[in-house]
């Protein structure tokens, strides 16, 4: 009884005790006694006694079957008639029968049960091993995706700097031909001023030969020497004037293609404005008219070559939307301690469709191999290690404009890498 | 597994009547308890709902001494044939010793014919009975009844099975005994390799089946 297991298996055999499980025995047997009229007992089949005495002396008995085999007997103590007897048993089956019915069925029901449950817990376990294979799955996918993540930000990163590197390319051919010019000129002054050393060189040759002061004065008056001097001292003074803006451009250039440029400086967006101009005029003075009109002279702690880039990206994405000719205005101002640089172009304009996304990375609307999609990220980034916003408007076959804003004050968060 | 009880000599044998609901299962324990007369037959234990429906299962225990004094003992059972009462059909027939399948023979009943020897196979293999050794009897019930399948379609059906297939009538008892002395006998076979019936008890295959079908029964059908 004690034993789960046997106690639930519903083919087991019963014995009399099982059988007489919630049997209310007194009441039987003394149900017995008068229908019988002496003293009964119950005995199992092991000569156990159950219901009355087991030293009682036996007069009659008969046997009690379980469902084949006799499971105990009935016994008296003083003969009775054996058809009364019978009877007797016969009750007694009956109500056994009946017992045995309501046990097998509640055994049969807590073995399926308790089956039922192992099953159930068997799928439980089957289950969780399944959910902690997902659970690993989704784990290990999710290392994959940061994998992956990192290795195109590595990219990202990659192509972020290659299209700095191009920015400065770019600037550079602008350079050259900007250094063209001036040592053009310069060379053609300096060649035709070495031609008119010549005609002073003869005039010295009459000088050592000891020449009249009225044969002289004849020559240099004849050989127009006069005005070859004045026009030498013009040839210099251009050249000069062609030398420093050589030089101009050559510290502006340096100035800019520090593009890893970390440490900070003080310096203002008007001068990086003018000198962004003085070394790219060219690339834009066959397209755009450049309207300068800048009153910021607000110097901010910056990193001056960065900010160039942003200038020079603005602008070149100012010309690049001109397609034949019109206007680029640059104007700079500070209002309520921000200095607010804006760049606006009368070209085509961006729709609407396109202008939620020209800050995001690799999104272009330029031919294949015009440029990476990386120019406005470019200068979003910057503006933003600066504390700043870009913000744009535009309207198609109107124009664009894209405003800057950067505080003057902690105009830099002094964090190294974006 | 037949179960043998060294200390009390009694080997019993499980026999479980298997099938779709109301193919007959019952009316089959019915018809045996009426005809059979062995030494020892128990009360035949119904145990169904208020509408006829077999609740958990019917149990019909039989029995006889072998001439060794072994107390051969049969417990007969029927499986509740609805769907719902899978756990216990698969209760029933764990440990089975053999199965008779009952199918009902009328042409609307092919498919849940087929369903429930699907599920015999089933739960054969879910209590780890090997259902390829177990002595297994196809009976085609209710052969009195119109829009059947014929005897021969039936035949060819199973052509290919291994069981025996016999048809009965459980509700007159035709076939009733056949069906169950060709269970017998597959069943004597593998009792008698496990526990050497005939060396070691004197029981033959013959003496088997005319001992549990009783005296007048073994001499009158043979
Ligand atoms: N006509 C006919 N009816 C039968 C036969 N066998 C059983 N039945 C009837 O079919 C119904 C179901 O029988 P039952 O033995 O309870 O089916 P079980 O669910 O398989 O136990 C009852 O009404 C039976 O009288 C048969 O051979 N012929
Ligand atoms: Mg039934």
């Amino acid at each position: 009884m004690s034993d789960f297991q046997s106690e639930a298996d519903f083919e087991r055999d019963l014995n009399l005790d099982e059988l007489l499980k919630g049997i209310d025995k007194s009441r039987l047997v003394s149900a017995l006694n008068v229908l019988l009229d002496t003293m009964v007992d119950i005995m199992d089949d092991t000569g156990a006694s159950l219901i009355g005495d087991n030293d009682s002396k036996t007069v009659d008995k008969v046997p009690l079957h379980g469902e084949l085999e006799p499971v105990g007997f009935l016994q008296t103590r003083t003969a009775v008639p054996p058809e009364r007897l019978r009877a007797a048993a016969d009750m007694m089956q009956l109500i056994l029968r009946c017992n045995a019915r309501y046990l097998l069925s509640s055994d049969i029901h807590l073995q399926t049960q308790r089956d039922d449950f192992e099953e159930l817990q068997r799928r439980n376990v089957a289950l969780q091993a399944s959910e902690a294979r997902y659970k690993n799955l989704s784990e290990s996918l999710e290392i994959r995706v940061k994998e992956q993540v990192k290795t195109i930000e590595k990219a990202h990163l990659k192509l972020y700097r290659n299209e700095k590197q191009a920015s400065v390319g770019r600037l550079a051919a602008g350079v050259a031909h900007e250094v063209n010019n001036p040592l053009g000129f310069i060379r053609s002054n300096v060649a035709t001023a070495v031609s008119y050393l010549e005609s002073f060189y003869e005039f010295n040759t009459l000088i050592d030969n000891g020449a009249s002061s009225e044969e002289l004065r004849k020559v240099w008056e004849g050989r127009e020497l006069p005005l070859l001097l004045d026009d030498f001292k013009d040839l210099m003074n251009e050249s000069l004037e062609g030398l420093d803006r050589i030089a101009k451009i050559v510290i502006a250039l340096k100035g800019f293609s520090r593009i890893d440029q970390t440490e900070t400086e003080r310096a203002d967006i008007d001068t990086i404005v003018r000198q962004i101009c003085q070394v790219a005029e060219s690339q834009w003075q066959q397209k755009a008219k450049l309207v300068l009109d800048l009153s910021s002279e607000t110097p901010i702690q910056c990193q001056s070559a960065q900010l160039g880039q942003v200038v020079y990206g603005l602008l070149g994405n100012a010309v690049d939307a001109i397609e034949k000719t019109g206007i680029i205005r640059i104007r700079t101002s500070v209002r309520n301690g921000v200095v607010v640089l804006e760049v606006q172009d009368n070209g085509r304009g961006i729709s609407e469709t396109v202008l939620p996304h020209v800050f995001e990375p690799f999104f272009t609307t330029k031919e294949v191999g015009q440029g990476t999609g990386l120019g406005l990220t470019v200068c979003h980034d910057i503006v933003k290690e600066h504390g700043g916003t870009i913000d744009i408007v535009s309207q198609i076959g109107k124009g664009t404009r894209v405003t800057v804003n950067l505080p003057v004050q902690n105009a830099i968060q002094h964090s190294k890498e974006s | 597994m037949a179960q043998y009880d060294e200390s009390s000599q009694k080997l019993t044998i499980k026999l479980v009547y298997y099938g779709p609901a109301l193919s007959g299962k019952t009316t089959n324990l019915m018809r045996l308890h009426d005809i059979l007369t062995p030494d020892m037959k128990g009360e035949l234990m119904i145990m169904e709902t208020a509408d006829d429906r077999t609740l958990f299962f019917d149990l019909l225990p039989l029995g006889f001494r072998a001439p060794s004094g072994l107390l051969i003992k049969f417990k007969v059972y029927t499986v509740p044939g609805q769907v719902i009462h899978d756990s216990t059909r698969k209760a029933v027939l764990s440990r089975a010793d053999g199965v008779v399948f009952v199918a009902d023979s009328q042409r609307t009943q092919s498919v849940n014919n087929g369903e429930s020897f699907e599920n015999l196979a089933a739960n054969a293999a879910r209590v780890g009975l090997d259902f390829q050794q177990l002595p297994l009897v196809v009976q085609f019930n209710k052969r009195d009844l119109p829009a059947i399948l014929t005897e021969q379609e039936i035949l060819e059906r199973w052509e290919k099975a291994p069981w025996p297939v016999l048809f009965s009538s459980a509700l007159t008892g035709e076939g009733i005994i056949e069906t169950f002395k060709t269970l017998l006998t597959a069943v004597y076979l593998t009792c008698d390799r496990l526990y050497r019936l005939q060396s070691d008890h004197g029981l033959d295959c013959d003496s088997f089946i005319a001992q549990t079908l009783g005296g007048s029964l073994s001499s009158a059908r043979g």
